[in-house]
């Protein structure tokens, strides 16, 4: 085992591989308050990249209801249990990764789960928490909250999966850090299935392979985001490439969201990934759940979400998200406008900071007719 | 007196069932001896086996490289061969009590491995999959494959008799059923299979040729021609495994061979798997 750093955790750590960070490494910020479990992205990855034979129960990018639901099943509660005490001394992890829990003969701490455990996609859908009129039939914990939790692989920086093989079939890509599964060397040992803490690693019966997420990464090398994001009807996400801490930029959004405002946080950081995939913690759910979940970022990251009605700056870039297909690799805003630039600085996209608004009258004479109350 | 009977009577039933194992098989031997036939049979269960001596091959945990199997299962395996002078087929027996020979997330499947040096020397490679420069070939047969090469059918509902599936886009109109256009749409879904890799599906041989050098390196082998046939009955797996003889094994030289056997229902697969390091392999002189 190699000792590399992980800024996520605040600490170095033990990982099969040395450090070996790409020239740019995708990333996304998702904002979890917008979220609405449509499931168009879960579609939109669907009919793209998964509708062959032996792909029917994958999803790439799915949508479950937290805190009951997952997919697959209790993928998040059986790898809490299994990892033991995971406190936080201010920004440093002080418990075990799963490199680190690995038991003796084994590379990753991990499970493997069975057909049956992705039987269930949207099981807890909406399932929570409070409003009860009348009084609850029943008593559970976490009785008056939910929310969505949009995921897709996070084409981690120390990935598991790739970690996890034994044959050097999984590789991130040195110029944008997407992490892939050679389908031409895989031979279906579903060592990445029991690696990846995340479950974003899938096992094909009818190919025999393992099948994962790729990042659209066509898209990508074309300078698009990927389907799920461009399809996302909430528009809750926004792709980018995010540099290390000191590196940081605040002309480039992802930076400016994790590394300077530190509003969006990385999903179960003591797995000790760094995993790409950013999320704006819900408003209203309970913070030791969200603690557990993003670590301990998430009461000052929602300090600053709640301020962003009177922070131009953070509204004005959360207004880009969803604006534009292309991949915005700068931003800046001038007064009421916000511009969303490509890596040549080429402007992508402009959005006003306040949509304007126009009131019309509900009848119009001109046509004699009432009009329908539609935006 | 009641004792010394009930020993005496212990002792006669031992001699009938070792005398009625000896009519069937020559006696166990210390080393895998090929012995020398005309033709090589397909079927395991093909009388020619029962001129073969057997050797019983103690098998080990895969605890030399991460991942490993840290509980054994397997604890032997029976092994047979014979040749023809050009193949060399191995028939390997062991105990399950559970055929496995469905794929699946979370499943593995029973399989085995008989692995040779590439070269017929006296220095060998590392019995864990050969070392660099110096390769060793394995044939590998899976239950799967077998079920496959068999006649199972190449439909999801093969695997899962249950599944409902709404709609492919590939079997929608305008695409013909079995055109071209069809097929080339739904092996976009495929990668592996378009890059000829497919593990699993429709096939018609259930085993596999391949080369090592060393662990993780494994690979298909270019020229390949193996054969083999598995068939389980509640006593287990009796697997026969055709290759080719290596080329400079002439009559009555002597080489190496491992073998290897993964119990799917223990979740053995690649490195998880029980195997015996090398063990001397005779090639009978002709009579
Ligand atoms: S989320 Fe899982 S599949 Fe994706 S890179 Fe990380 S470990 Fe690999
Ligand atoms: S990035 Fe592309 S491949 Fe990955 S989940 Fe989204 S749509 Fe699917």
């Amino acid at each position: 085992m190699a000792r590399v750093y992980n800024w996520q955790i605040g600490r170095q750590m033990s990982y099969w591989y040395p450090e070996a960070r790409p020239k740019k490494q995708f990333a996304a910020v998702f904002d979890i308050n917008k979220c609405i479990a449509c499931q168009t992205c879960t579609l939109a990855c669907k009919t793209t990249w998964t509708s062959g034979q032996g792909q029917e129960y994958m999803l790439w990018n799915n949508v479950e209801t937290k805190p009951y639901g997952s997919y697959p099943l209790a993928w998040d509660l059986k790898l809490l249990e299994s990892l033991g005490g995971q406190s936080w001394r201010e920004n440093r992890y002080e418990g075990q990764t799963i490199f680190e829990a690995a038991p003796a003969g084994e590379r990753v701490l991990g499970w493997k789960p069975t057909s049956d455990d992705y039987a269930y996609p949207n099981n807890g859908e909406d399932d929570c928490t409070g409003q009860v009129d009348k009084g609850a039939g029943f008593s559970i914990p976490h009785m008056n909250w939910f929310f969505y939790l949009a995921r897709i692989c996070n084409h981690c920086t120390y990935p598991a999966c790739l970690a996890g093989c034994p044959r050097g079939s999984i590789y991130k890509r040195p110029d944008d850090g997407i992490v892939l599964l050679d389908q031409g060397r895989c031979r279906g040992y579903q060592e990445c299935l029991r690696a990846c803490p995340y479950k974003k690693s899938f096992f094909n019966p009818m190919v025999g392979t393992g099948e994962k997420c790729i990042a659209c990464f066509p898209k990508i090398e074309q300078g698009l985001q990927p389907q799920c994001f461009l399809n996302c009807i909430g528009k809750i996400r926004l792709t980018g490439f995010i540099s290390e801490p000191a590196k940081a930029s605040a002309d480039n959004p992802i930076d400016y969201l994790v590394h300077i405002r530190k509003v969006a946080l990385p999903l179960f950081p003591q797995f000790g990934l760094e995993p790409n995939i950013y999320y704006i913690p819900p408003l209203h759910a309970s913070l030791p759940f969200l603690n557990q979940m993003f670590g301990p970022g998430v009461e000052a990251a929602r300090k600053t979400y709640r301020s962003a009605s009177k922070d131009s700056d953070l509204a004005g870039l959360l207004c880009l998200f969803g604006s534009t297909e292309s991949i915005v690799h700068r931003w800046r805003r001038e007064g009421e406008t916000v511009t969303g630039m490509d890596e040549k600085n080429s402007t992508l996209v402009r959005v006003p900071l306040t949509e304007p608004v126009y009131i019309r009258a509900a009848y119009d004479p001109k046509f004699q007719i009432v009009r329908t109350n539609c935006p | 007196m009641r004792l010394a009977f009930r020993l005496f009577a212990l002792f006669a039933i031992l001699s009938l069932l070792a005398g009625s194992a000896c009519r069937n098989a020559p006696k166990t031997i210390g080393e895998v001896v090929a012995i020398p036939v005309s033709a090589i049979p397909s079927d395991p269960g093909d009388a020619i086996w029962d001129h073969a001596p057997e050797y019983a091959a103690a098998m080990l945990l895969q605890d030399v490289v991460d991942p490993r199997l840290t509980k054994a299962s397997t604890s032997e395996v029976r092994v047979r061969a014979i040749t023809n002078g050009t193949i060399i087929g191995f028939r390997l027996q062991w105990l399950d009590p559970r055929k496995d020979d469905t794929p699946g997330p979370g499943l593995a499947v029973d399989s085995c491995a008989v692995q040779l040096p590439k070269a017929v020397a006296k220095d060998l490679p590392s019995p864990q999959m050969g070392e660099a420069n110096r390769p060793v070939e394995v044939t590998l047969w899976r239950a799967d494959w077998q079920a496959w090469a068999s006649g199972r059918g190449g439909n999801i509902r093969d695997l899962y008799p249950n599944a409902a599936v709404d709609h492919y886009p590939f079997q929608a109109p305008p695409l013909e059923t079995g055109s071209a256009g069809q097929k080339e749409m739904s092996t976009r879904y495929m990668p592996a299979q378009a890059l000829g890799n497919q593990r699993n599906g429709p096939r018609e041989s259930p085993v596999e040729d391949l080369v090592a050098e060393g662990p993780g390196t494994l690979k298909p082998e270019a020229r390949s021609g193996s054969s083999g046939k598995g068939v389980w009955t509640k006593d287990g797996w009796m697997v026969v495994i055709n290759r080719k003889l290596p080329a400079s094994l002439g009559s009555g030289m002597r080489t190496q061979v491992a073998f290897a056997v993964w119990e799917g229902s223990h979740g053995e697969i690649g490195s998880r798997k029980m195997r015996t390091g090398w063990v001397s392999l005779l090639r009978r002189a002709e009579p």
